[in-house]
């Protein structure tokens, strides 16, 4: 089983590393989201409008962590279509390989992978706020060792719960046509009912309700409350809005699992 | 001798319509090489399918190995090779690379892995383009990198599905010299596919010829054109003609049998029936529009068993999407 894994992660790797343009394109998309984005929607206000974010630019950049998780693991399925077009899935399925491992691999690999242009958005959000002329993410609250490890697990589980979702829709479907379509009906539905970008006490009461339930908000919520030390603003401590992650994470990784099993069942 | 592969009374059918196995019966003894020779769309790479666990059989038995596919996938997978009709290498990786993940897949240690891809780099002729990505490789290159995939793990059995597909005359004979080499090292079993008469002929020891998923003949290569009983001359007239008794008359003729408005005189020598035939309808008025001296071969079985031409049309696919998501579905061919 860990030789099978082992063999299918490096292959994710080395796919990896010769694709820069998609490496390249990947860590600069969130990178300009932050500069044209976030400078641009330099809203007036302190902490008491932004849930305990010193400003906009604070409140934005946490939710962009989270909103870019969510982006990189869009396209994990893409992959998953062209590897069945090209026999490679196939290819895997006539090994005596578990076929767990054929799902796993691209579903850790992928996650993994999504931290690094996340946690890029935050270190360079940190860093601009140090820059004349622009604006940056102020942490206000003292971190420390736990709420950097629940930030670090809050972003992994929301990377591995859409990887997952996105990888089933992939195993699941056949043309690449169809994906792009499902991705495009949940991306930015997902993205604007959290409270990722949007500050509070902006649009309707009903879409608050619901962003408190939104998966993307939840692992935001994580990010906020460490960063800003401003547990005062928020009704849970970090460790509640973790595990209601947890939970969702479950149920779409339960759901992605019977999805992928279907798709990779002998026809 | 026991038997590497047998198979009762297989049948699949795609969504209640398409039969394309349809009851079909083999066995294939330990060390054979057998084929599975017949047009494209007759039920081939749905038999390689079901024998290699990637379909499940709609009735019937298929044992390999001595396990039955359907009670025992994982059992089987660890048994058999296979060489995939189109390469499922990954461009993006060096050929080393493509056969790194393989013996991954196959759970083999990295120390034996190395050596043992080291080892079929050499044999194929691989180990200079090792460590440059495939999306490079000459066709020729890719199906031997297939194959090498395929018997990383040194399987018993090795399934080849349309092995020579898309390669140039030569390329194709070269990569037969492979398979023959491999089969005298190694003893594998080989159960191959193929639409080209001249593969069969030239790899199998045993042929079954197939058509709309049903095996039409089985026998040896040499036993099957015998079947054919000597020359056929193939006579067209110019308006359609009935020939059957004009051709019957002439001295020499065995038998004669038209096919798609051909006229298939048997005989024992074309060369010397051509002149008499010739004579026969210039002198009953008919005029022809060709006349032609067939040998036995694999395509005069081919079209009288099945009563149509042999056509080893061309296989180069055209949407690659189309076409090979077809085949991820267990496609047929």
């Amino acid at each position: 089983m860990l030789r099978e894994l082992g063999a299918l992660l490096r292959r994710e790797w080395l796919r990896y590393i010769r694709t820069p343009v998609w490496i390249i394109s990947s860590l600069l998309v969130p990178v300009l989201y932050l500069i044209l984005f976030g400078q641009g929607f330099n809203y007036p206000g302190g902490p008491a409008q932004y849930l305990g974010a010193p400003n906009y630019i604070s409140y934005f950049a946490a939710g962009m962590v989270g909103f870019v998780a969510l982006t990189m693991s869009l396209f994990s399925g893409a992959n998953v279509i062209f590897d069945k077009g090209l026999g490679i899935v196939k290819r895997q399925a006539a090994t005596p390989a578990p076929r767990s491992v054929i799902f796993l691999s691209p579903l850790i690999f992928r996650s993994l992978i999504a931290l690094v242009p996340a946690f890029l958005v935050l270190g360079l959000a940190v860093l601009l706020a140090h820059i004349p002329g622009f604006v940056g993410l102020t942490i206000t609250g003292s971190v420390g060792v736990l709420g950097a490890f629940e930030i670090v697990i809050a972003v992994l589980v929301l990377a591995l719960m859409f990887n997952a979702l996105f990888l089933a829709f992939g195993f699941a479907l056949e043309s690449p046509q169809s994906y792009f379509g499902i991705v495009n009906l949940l991306n930015l539905p997902i993205l604007f009912t959290s409270n990722a970008l949007y500050p509070p006490g902006v649009g309707p009461d009903w879409l608050h309700q619901i962003a408190e339930y939104n998966p993307v908000s939840l692992c935001v919520n994580v990010l906020r409350e460490n960063l800003f030390g401003s547990s005062s603003y928020y009704p849970y401590i970090p460790e509640v809005y973790l595990l209601a992650l947890l939970a969702w994470a479950a149920a779409f990784i339960s759901l992605a699992v019977v999805l992928g099993r279907r798709a990779l069942r002998t026809p | 001798m026991t038997d590497a592969i047998v198979c009762e009374n297989l049948v699949k059918v795609y969504g209640d319509i398409i039969r394309a196995v349809d009851g079909v019966s083999l066995n294939v003894p330990e060390g054979e090489a057998f084929g599975l020779l017949g047009p494209n769309g007759a039920g081939k790479t749905t038999m390689v399918s079901i024998l290699t666990t990637l379909v499940r059989p709609t009735s019937g038995r298929a044992i390999v190995d001595g396990l039955d596919v359907a009670k025992h996938p994982e059992e089987v997978r660890r048994r058999i090779g296979l060489a995939f009709q189109v390469s499922t290498a990954d461009g993006e990786l060096t050929g080393r690379e493509n056969l790194e993940v393989a013996a991954g897949l196959q759970g083999i240690p990295a120390p034996e892995a190395r050596r043992r891809i080291r080892e079929l780099l050499d044999q194929m002729q691989l180990a200079p383009a090792a460590d440059r990505l495939v999306k490079g490789y000459s066709g020729g290159m890719r199906r031997r990198l297939e194959l090498a995939v395929g018997v990383v793990h040194s399987p018993k059995i090795l399934f080849l599905d349309e092995p020579t597909l898309g390669l140039d005359p030569q390329g194709r004979a070269g990569f037969w010299d492979y398979i023959r080499h491999l089969r005298k090292d190694t003893g594998v079993t080989l159960f191959l596919t193929t639409h080209y008469l001249e593969e069969a002929d030239q790899l199998c020891e045993r042929l079954a010829i197939v058509d709309h998923g049903k095996i039409v003949a089985t026998g040896r290569p040499d036993e099957l054109k015998q079947r054919t009983g000597g020359d056929t001359v193939v006579v067209k007239p110019s308006k359609g003609e009935d020939l059957t008794q004009i051709l019957s008359a002439v001295p020499g003729a065995l038998a004669v049998q038209v096919i798609a408005g051909a006229y298939r005189v048997k005989c024992d020598r074309g060369e010397a029936m051509v002149p008499l035939i010739v004579t026969a309808c210039d002198r009953a008025g008919v005029e022809i529009v060709s006349v032609e001296i067939r040998k036995p071969s694999l395509d005069e079985v081919f079209l009288e068993l099945t009563g149509r031409e042999y056509r080893e049309e061309g296989t180069e696919h055209s949407g690659w999407a189309s076409e090979r998501m077809g085949q991820m579905r267990g496609g047929r061919s």
